[in-house]
């Protein structure tokens, strides 16, 4: 509530509270009598002292509460890398252990001085095997340096339906495979909006996919788009699929989180997604509800402000 | 204003011939080849602002031509194109920096639409650089 700092508040209490009394004492002292004026001085000097150790409290009780904040902060930050490292060494940790028995069978194969047919054979099948999960470990840093690596968008004039519609047709071919409809409800009146598109393109894919997923077969996949407020475009990703439970519903934008067994995706996708949606300046939510289905709320400004970041 | 040069990576001669003939019409500088190979060789010399790549050819894959291609000419904005829309290899190609994606047989006027996006994506992305 102050705004004024609060050393000078309290300096101004220091010379301002005695020299006001003083100025009302002389008045009581030429209209009261000497006792007014000899009270007059002592009452003063017992709210000089009262407020000054009232206002040194609050001094000391500020700087200990900006100290708090600070390390808060910073446990904050330290719990959370604590997290992301904790992920990344588990996710890495399958494909090393598969890639460490690959290499046991291999050297198993050249110990034996079996050089037969089956051992090439099965030396070949552990390089592959080898290879493949190496690949996957590419992949997870691959995602991890995009995850941290913080790409100003680009930002250009985008039909926010058109793109929409590019995905959702992508999406469509593989859908109805699977008896899963895609329903659009686009707003005709959408202006074009300034954001990065390729970026945005990523999001939308990336939450199609998953809603794909989440039906399994046989469902509806709901899309819109609407013009909030007036500067805020929002777009709507629904599902007939399995909805989140209310305990993963927290945790759904942290990076590695994922319910999908080992190997099928990394947990990656909505914390990037997550991050995607900020750095355009925007707003990314959800609702679920267990065995109903989810919807994804991606909000983003309809002209770019690029935010300071310090 | 400068024209925008585009390179065609696709395996099929016909489908080749008439896109880059279509897109000199548009006065663009249009050039294509038939392999990914191709591609990454011709790259070494010259510069483009736009790649149209189709995803499914023999030899090097999609995947793998759109990796070196943004590692040699990170600035070249690439168009994924494909008969066979696979959300996976749509999702890939997102990740690995490709610009936008085009399901065959795509229609001319939107492919025109997606290369000048991209090509105002390259010129941004240049200017950018330029300025810091």
């Amino acid at each position: 509530m102050l705004t004024i700092p609060p050393s000078i508040v309290f300096k101004g209490y220091l010379f301002a509270v005695p020299a006001l009394v003083l100025a009302l004492s002389l008045p009581l002292f030429a209209f009261g009598g000497p006792v007014a004026a000899i009270l007059a001085p002592i009452v003063s000097a017992v709210c000089y002292f009262t407020i000054r150790s009232l206002l040194s409290q609050i001094s000391i009780v500020r700087e200990e509460k900006c100290f708090l904040d600070e390390q808060l902060i910073q446990t904050q930050k330290l719990a959370a890398i604590g997290e992301l490292s904790a992920g990344i060494a588990h996710e890495i940790n399958n494909p090393l252990a598969i890639i460490a028995q690959e290499i046991e069978w291999a050297r198993y194969q050249f110990d034996e001085e079996r050089q037969t047919e089956t051992s090439s054979a099965e030396l070949k099948d552990s390089l592959n095997e080898i290879a493949v999960q190496v690949e996957r470990c590419r992949e997870i840093t691959h995602k991890l340096l995009d995850f941290a690596r913080k790409k100003d968008p680009l930002i250009q004039g985008v039909e926010i339906n058109k793109l929409i519609e590019d995905m959702a047709r992508l999406v469509e071919r593989e859908a109805t495979q699977k008896d899963i409809r895609i329903i659009r409800q686009y707003c005709g009146s959408l202006p074009p909006v300034h954001t990065d598109p390729p970026l945005l393109r990523q999001v939308i894919l990336n939450l199609l996919n998953n809603a794909t997923y989440a039906i399994g077969e046989n469902g509806t996949i709901e899309i819109k788009t609407r013009i909030l407020s007036g500067s805020f475009v929002e777009l709507v990703v629904s599902d007939t699929g399995c909805g989140i439970s209310k305990e993963n519903l927290s945790k759904i934008f942290d990076p590695f989180f994922t319910t999908k067994p080992p190997g099928k995706g990394t947990g990656l996708g909505l914390s990037i997604c997550h991050g995607i949606v900020v750095r355009l300046g925007g707003r990314f939510a959800v609702e679920s509800e267990l065995g109903k289905g989810t919807s994804f709320f991606v909000r983003i400004p309809i002209f770019y402000q690029s935010r300071e970041v310090k | 204003m400068h024209k925008i040069r585009v390179l065609i990576i696709d395996d099929e001669p016909d489908f080749l011939e008439t896109i880059v003939k279509r897109l000199m019409k548009r006065k663009m500088d249009a050039t294509g080849v038939g392999s990914g190979e191709d591609a990454l060789s011709l790259i070494e010399n010259e510069s483009f602002d736009v790649a149209i790549l189709d995803m499914r050819m023999p030899g090097m894959d999609g995947i793998e031509t759109l990796k070196e291609l943004k590692r040699k000419s990170p600035l070249t904005e690439v168009i994924m194109l494909t008969g066979h829309a696979s959300v996976e290899s749509g999702m890939q190609g997102m990740q690995f920096g490709a610009f936008d994606y085009m399901i065959k047989p795509a229609d001319f006027e939107e492919l025109v639409e997606k290369v000048n996006q991209a090509g105002e994506r390259r010129r941004l992305h240049e200017e950018r650089i330029q300025k810091s």
